[in-house]
């Protein structure tokens, strides 16, 4: 397949001066969705051989070695990322390793896309767009967390901290309105530091 | 009249007067108009006092003209607007809004102006506007409602004037959670904030005043021997600097909700123009879930209401000590004090320390006495107890307070005996505390009445939420700095599981004071009329006569009276009146306080803006837009849109000079006779696998599917379990177990959760994944005699031969470099293929079969061209043939259900008497008798047309368009037992008194032996 | 606004978050006998609710999470949510016993020998 042909959702978009964060769209990253059931040992073993490594089984939690990383969606469910120009592979290698086992796997590579945020305000601006306080304990590194966004579902993904990088992937028809959502709300000057060491009010 | 200006000067206060302003810094701003100026740290409401300006608007109903009464939230009189054009905002209290470099502001509900009013003349008429006044005007005649009441209601509802465009400023809300929320910043909050924030607890303390610290510098009292406000400043500061807390003044707590969901309404930058300029929102809405809410919202004083007692100049004790101390402004020149309390002998004092004469404490308690009085008598002021003021008197129309007369006063409530004129220009009124309860009630929190403070406390409350402070009733600082800790110290460890050691209260005191008397009216003692009103209800011009008079017509619910006379209804919910109107019905009606009840209280506390619940929703935010992988290329195409839930998709492509119609017929046309392109991508698209894939497509469709070979595809319906159909689509067999479904666009998301609701809930040993893969496709529809060749020109290893690839059929493969799956089915009865393609190279596959196809005329075709060729065949769509309520058995589409499966969703249901019966409505097609006659959609038929209404309907159009193909209006329509009526001509009455007749006929109108798909 | 915890994954969220289905514990009679169905039987499972006013047993779903669906024990008129358990169980006993009386009749009536699944 031709490279040349790919056009992501956002190809067209570059984050506007003066944002507190730094955006972009990642675009060399495949996705594929895996469905099996993790009381199968088999299909936790074959999954295994095939992407080399478990699969979480811990809500919410992620694993990774090297390029492939597991997210776990649901108790039978997981988002596996990979190189794009690797899936065409992955898919097939977890295929012929899940022959005759009960498990289902797609490629979602262009289902959705996938919206990198780094920065210090990344956490308090998803915050003005959905109900999960971000800086709370519970979203360090590794964590996935599905979501409503705004009016869209979507999932985050903490890939690292200091500074912090999340991952925020939403189904790619609504890849302009998670932008401009995220453009609209990380302004500089718009910051609400939360709960960070202040200076004292004014009083009576 | 001169406006005199009422600043105190600095000297000889010690500086306890003016502590907010700089009055280094003057700053500049325009009231009605015209340019004055004020001091940095003034509100508008001071800033007009110290330029002497004491009416700032006029009432609602007799347009009197009014002054500040309260300050900060409580105010009811000074609504103001502020900014012009797009930036103009109504209704604010001219106590809260700050003033900074270039404010403009002006008074509201007066024309021509404030200083002389029109709409007077009402107060002249005032008999004319007894309460009830608008149930008992605008009653008759019938034909008056809507050409003569309703402009006059209208005209004389209003409240302040709208911006004239967009507003140019953003807003945005914010979600977090918290351990402890404190509401309130006054010694209460603050204490509660520091204890639960001693067990490490996130913690959010909100006040709604730009300045934390509550009345903590007007209150009097010591907190670890030293000033309050010494403790106050030190507190507010350790706790914003610890970083586990979060202080946020200019923030009103608006209201609570279940499981503890509070709502906060911070303003941001509206106060600043340089802060809204660097990008910060105007306002901010927090929507927070706090662990524990701690209510410290302190205590709201209510007046006495006497006569003529809404005069400008009339003022709430509190008021009058806190302008002076914050702004060093007082509303005139001498003052007279009337209480039933000892707080407000503070003001009298404070005002001499100012320099600002007090003619007379007037208190009816008979034999006053206390640390306070004592030292008013001290400072000389003159004292009047057992007293209350029973008139007023004023010049320039009300504007300009003379002189008020006193008469002696006993406890029964009467007025009587020798009158004293004292002559003030202010009078300083204080009637007791109403614990600001509202939050506590949004959430279902109920009330106790407190015979001590004469007014509802909160009773515990079920939700994690307590009141502290004066919220609570508690008023001394000991008491109250003793509860907040313990408050605070309980919510936090509750919240955290902390097992810190309780953090000491300090000590605290303050002046002991004597009891209150409850006095909710002082009589006049001049004729009860209209030139002596008593006002209880300022903002809505309710007065005492007003409710007494509701009593009088046996409105004895405290809930009747509320709507009857509009008390407590305006925008400050009857801050400072809800009480007080209980009170005066307790006197009227001789039932005790407790047993009249409150009336409900509501969120908002206080009113915020549209624009922080619009958020960041507006603009190209307002609504999603979703968008296939061709949204930039219909775009350029010049396509006009059809919304499709939240999709966008191409309704057609008009060309030059075209219209929509001539666009429309030509899109046909090209798949009836060339080939056309069509963006079907927002079909739902479900894969389905495991062991049990088939039995469960069998559960879910009306018609069986497990048969089908890998390959093969099926066209399926599915019912609900009412045995209504809800969706259709072609499913088809990608490999042994695994299935491919497609839905309809709107269904996409609701089918796959369908599946998912019947897996998990009630075939739960069924072995099925499914996933969906909707988005993961762009799919295309290449339809018409021409797209075989046109595809046939791709390269790659798709055999498109009709043997190959027959109907029905499907296969995978790879064409122009890219992986597809080849469907080949058809929705317009032609020669018809789907192409999917992963979406990321959408956009390139189309743009090579556009290439493909050039030399065959290839056009892309919209929704609607879809629609029409779809009715031309007669093809159901759901939404169109069904709306719910329409069985496939209605629509004729008996050969899709099964007899034989033992059961699937809505078997069932197709046997109850309702659906079984003879009389249901049936699908047909129609011919106008008329062929350009084109029915308009959803037109009902009649058994027969008649003048008499409601004519017997007996069926309605359903679907109905201009046939290119046919050259000819059709239509298909749901008619009862219309299959027996095949031949007959039916009718429809349509706009204007028409009325058009049609022929039933067969649905399909065209190629009804379906040869030109099977090619 | 409730705040509910997903007993599959989990996630305490907004009530936003996750969708109602609904009274929970109704027996669908076609699945286990498709054919000796009476219409007032049919009737009672499309249309008959118990909707007491006091605690209640409904069907939630995990919809911006897990998508899994589960039980809810709430009561209709303080909103207190009191627990949850997964999609083919039965009440717990003390859930239960805080239940509306309608539900333990419900209970009773299913403890009878016909009654072969536990999660009707
Ligand atoms: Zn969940």
């Amino acid at each position: 397949m031709s490279e040349a042909l790919i056009i992501t959702p956002l190809y067209d978009r570059e984050a506007p001066g003066g944002l507190a964060i730094i955006m972009t769209e990642v675009v060399d990253l495949g996705m594929i969705d895996l469905r099996g059931l993790p009381k199968d040992k088999k299909f936790m073993d074959a999954a295994k051989a095939a992407l080399g490594i478990a699969l979480p089984t811990a809500p919410r939690t992620s694993a990774g070695m090297g390029d492939i990383v597991c997210l776990w969606m649901s108790p039978d469910q997981w988002l596996i990322t990979c190189p794009r120009k690797a899936v065409g592979g992955l898919l097939a290698k977890l295929n012929a390793s899940l022959e005759g086992i009960f498990s289902l796997a797609v490629d979602m590579s262009d289902a959705r896309t996938i919206i990198r945020l780094e920065g210090d305000r990344v956490r308090e601006t998803l915050m003005k767009g959905s109900s999960i306080d971000f800086t709370q304990s519970g979203y360090e590194a590794g964590t996935v967390r599905r979501m409503l966004f705004g009016e869209i579902a979507a999932m985050v993904h903490v890939v690292s901290e200091k500074p912090d990088v999340f991952h925020l992937m939403v189904f790619r028809s609504y890849a302009h309105h998670a932008w401009d959502w995220i453009e609209a709300t990380a302004m500089k000057g718009s910051e609400v530091e939360f709960l960070s060491s202040a200076e004292a009010p004014p009083v009576v | 009249m001169s406006n005199k200006p009422y600043r105190v000067p600095t000297a000889g206060t010690g500086g306890t007067v003016g502590r907010v302003i700089d009055r280094s810094q003057m700053i500049d701003f325009q009231w009605n108009g015209r340019k004055y100026a004020g001091y940095e740290g003034d509100t508008l409401a001071s800033a007009l006092f110290a330029n002497g300006i004491r009416v700032v608007g006029r009432s609602f109903k007799y347009h009197r003209p009014r002054g500040v009464l309260g300050f900060g939230s409580n105010e009811p009189n000074a609504l103001v607007g502020v900014g012009s054009g797009n930036r103009q905002e109504p209704n604010l209290r001219a106590t809260q809004v700050e003033l900074h470099a270039g404010l403009t502001a002006s008074a509201q509900n007066a024309w021509p102006s404030v200083e002389f009013d029109v709409g007077q003349v009402n107060s002249l008429a005032s008999r004319l506007f007894p309460s009830g006044f608008y149930y008992k005007t605008f009653m008759w005649p019938q034909s008056f409602w809507k050409s003569v009441y309703e402009p006059i209601i209208r005209r004389a509802a209003g409240l302040g004037v709208a911006p004239e465009g967009p507003d140019p400023d953003t807003y945005e809300q914010f979600n977090c959670h918290c351990d402890v929320l404190v509401v309130g910043g006054g010694a209460a909050g603050l204490a509660a904030a520091e204890a639960a924030s001693a067990n490490g607890a996130r913690v959010i303390i909100a006040d709604e005043n730009p300045q934390f610290g509550g009345i903590s510098d007007i209150a009097g009292g010591t907190i670890g021997g030293e000033a309050q406000s010494k403790w106050i400043a030190a507190t507010a500061a350790s706790l914003a600097k610890s970083g586990n807390v979060h202080v946020m003044n200019r923030t009103t707590v608006v209201g609570h909700y279940h499981h503890n969901y509070v709502m906060m309404f911070e303003r941001v930058a509206e106060h600043d123009p340089n802060l809204l300029s660097s990008g910060a929102p105007r306002h901010r809405l927090w929507k927070v879930r706090a662990k524990q809410v701690i209510i410290a919202s302190g205590a709201i004083e209510r007046p006495i209401p006497f006569a003529n007692n809404d005069r400008p100049g009339v003022m709430l004790s509190t008021s009058v000590r806190a302008h002076l101390a914050r702004y060093g402004v007082t509303p005139g020149y001498r003052g007279v004090v009337f209480t039933n309390n000892d707080d407000a002998y503070r003001t009298a004092t404070d005002l001499l320390a100012a320099g600002v004469p007090v003619g007379r404490i007037i208190d009816v308690r008979a034999e006053p006495s206390g640390p306070l009085i004592e030292a008013a008598k001290s400072a000389g002021i003159e004292i009047s107890a057992g007293s209350a003021i029973c008139g007023l008197n004023a010049k320039s129309g009300g504007k300009h307070i003379t002189s008020v007369k006193m008469a002696p006063y006993s406890t029964s409530g009467r007025v009587s005996g020798a009158e004293e004129e004292i002559a003030c220009d202010f009078v300083a009124v204080s009637g007791g505390w109403n614990p600001v309860v509202h939050l506590h009630c949004h959430n279902g929190g109920k009330l106790d009445f407190d015979q001590k403070l004469q007014s509802f406390v909160p009773k515990p409350h079920a939700d994690p939420v307590v009141t502290i402070g004066a919220a609570n009733g508690t008023f001394g600082l000991g008491d109250l700095m003793t509860e907040a800790y313990a408050a605070g110290d309980k919510a936090g460890k509750a919240a955290t599981g902390s097992k810190a050691a309780k953090a000491a209260a300090p000590k605290a005191a303050s002046e002991t004071e004597g009891n209150l008397e409850a006095i909710w009216f002082a009589p006049a003692t001049g004729k009860y009329n209209e030139g002596n009103k008593h006002f209880i209800d300022y903002q809505n011009d309710v007065t005492a006569a007003d409710l007494e008079l509701a009593q009088r017509e046996g409105y004895e619910s405290v809930e009747h009276t509320k709507r009857y006379t509009t008390l407590g209804m305006a925008t400050d919910q009857g801050k400072t009146s809800n009480i007080i109107g209980l009170g005066v019905l307790s006197g009227s009606t001789g039932k005790p306080i407790p047993e009249i009840g409150t009336t409900t209280f509501r969120p908002p506390y206080t009113p915020f803006s549209f624009g922080s619940i619009a958020g960041t929703q507006v603009g190209k935010l307002f609504h999603v837009v979703r968008r296939t992988a061709l949204f930039d290329w219909h775009a350029e195409a010049g396509a006009t849109w059809e919304p499709i839930g939240d999709w966008r998709r191409a309704y057609c492509y008009p060309k030059g000079e075209e219209d929509k119609h001539a666009a429309i017929n030509r899109e046909i046309l090209t798949v009836r006779n060339k080939v056309g392109l069509l963006d079907a991508s927002t079909l739902g698209k479900i894969e389905i696998k495991g062991p049990d894939a088939g039995a469960l497509l069998d559960r879910v469709y009306t018609n069986k599917f497990s048969t089908l070979k890998p390959g093969r595809g099926r066209y399926g319906l599915m019912m609900n379990e009412m045995g209504f159909l809800f969706d259709d689509g072609v499913t088809v067999c990608l490999g042994e177990n695994h299935y491919l479904m497609h839905t309809t666009s709107g269904g996409a998301e609701r089918i796959v959760e369908w599946l998912e609701e019947w897996l998990q809930t009630e075939w739960t040993d069924m072995k099925v994944f499914v996933t969906a893969v909707t988005e993961q496709w762009s799919q295309y529809g290449v339809a018409g005699p021409k797209a075989r060749a046109l595809l046939e020109k791709l390269e790659g290893d798709v055999d498109f031969g009709a043997d190959a690839l027959s109907f029905m059929g499907m296969t995978e493969g790879t064409l122009a470099g890219t992986r597809v799956r080849v469907f080949r089915i058809s929705f317009s009865g032609e020669l018809s293929y789907e192409i999917a393609v992963p979406s990321h190279n959408g956009r390139a596959f189309w743009e090579k079969l556009l290439e493909a196809g050039e030399e065959f005329g290839v056009e892309p075709y919209g929704t609607e061209a879809l629609h029409v060729l779809r009715a031309e065949k007669g093809f159901i769509a759901i939404g169109d043939e069904t709306d719910g309520t329409v069985t496939p058995l209605d629509l004729g589409l008996n050969w899709a259900v099964s007899k034989k499966k033992a059961d699937y969703l809505g078997k069932r249901a197709l046997d109850l008497p309702h659906l079984a019966a003879e009389n249901r409505k049936e699908l047909v097609g129609l011919l106008t008798e008329d062929p350009n006659e084109v029915l308009p959609d959803g037109a009902y038929a009649v058994s027969e047309v008649s003048e008499k209404l409601p004519m017997d309907m007996i069926g309605q159009v359903t679907s109905t368009y201009w046939s290119p193909t046919l050259n000819r209006s059709i239509a298909m329509a749901l008619v009862k037992q219309g299959r027996a009526k095949m031949g007959q001509k039916i009718t429809f009455p349509v706009a204007d008194g028409k009325v058009v007749r049609a022929e039933i006929v067969d649905p399909v109108f065209y190629d009804k032996e379906g040869e030109r798909q099977n090619v | 606004m409730l705040v509910i915890t997903c007993p599959v994954c989990g996630v305490e969220g907004e009530e936003a978050d996750f969708h109602c289905g609904g009274e929970g514990h109704i027996a669908r009679p076609a699945t286990e006998n498709p054919d000796g169905i009476s219409d007032d039987a049919q009737r009672d499972y499309m249309f008959m609710r118990k909707n007491p006013k006091g605690v209640h047993f409904e069907r939630w779903r995990c919809d911006r999470g897990c998508g899994k669906w589960f039980h809810a024990c709430r009561d209709t008129v303080s909103m207190q949510i009191f627990g949850y358990y997964g999609i083919t169980q039965r009440p717990p006993a003390a859930l239960l016993k805080k239940a509306d009386p309608l539900w333990q009749a419900h209970f009773e009536a299913a403890k009878k020998p016909s009654a072969k699944k536990a999660k009707s």
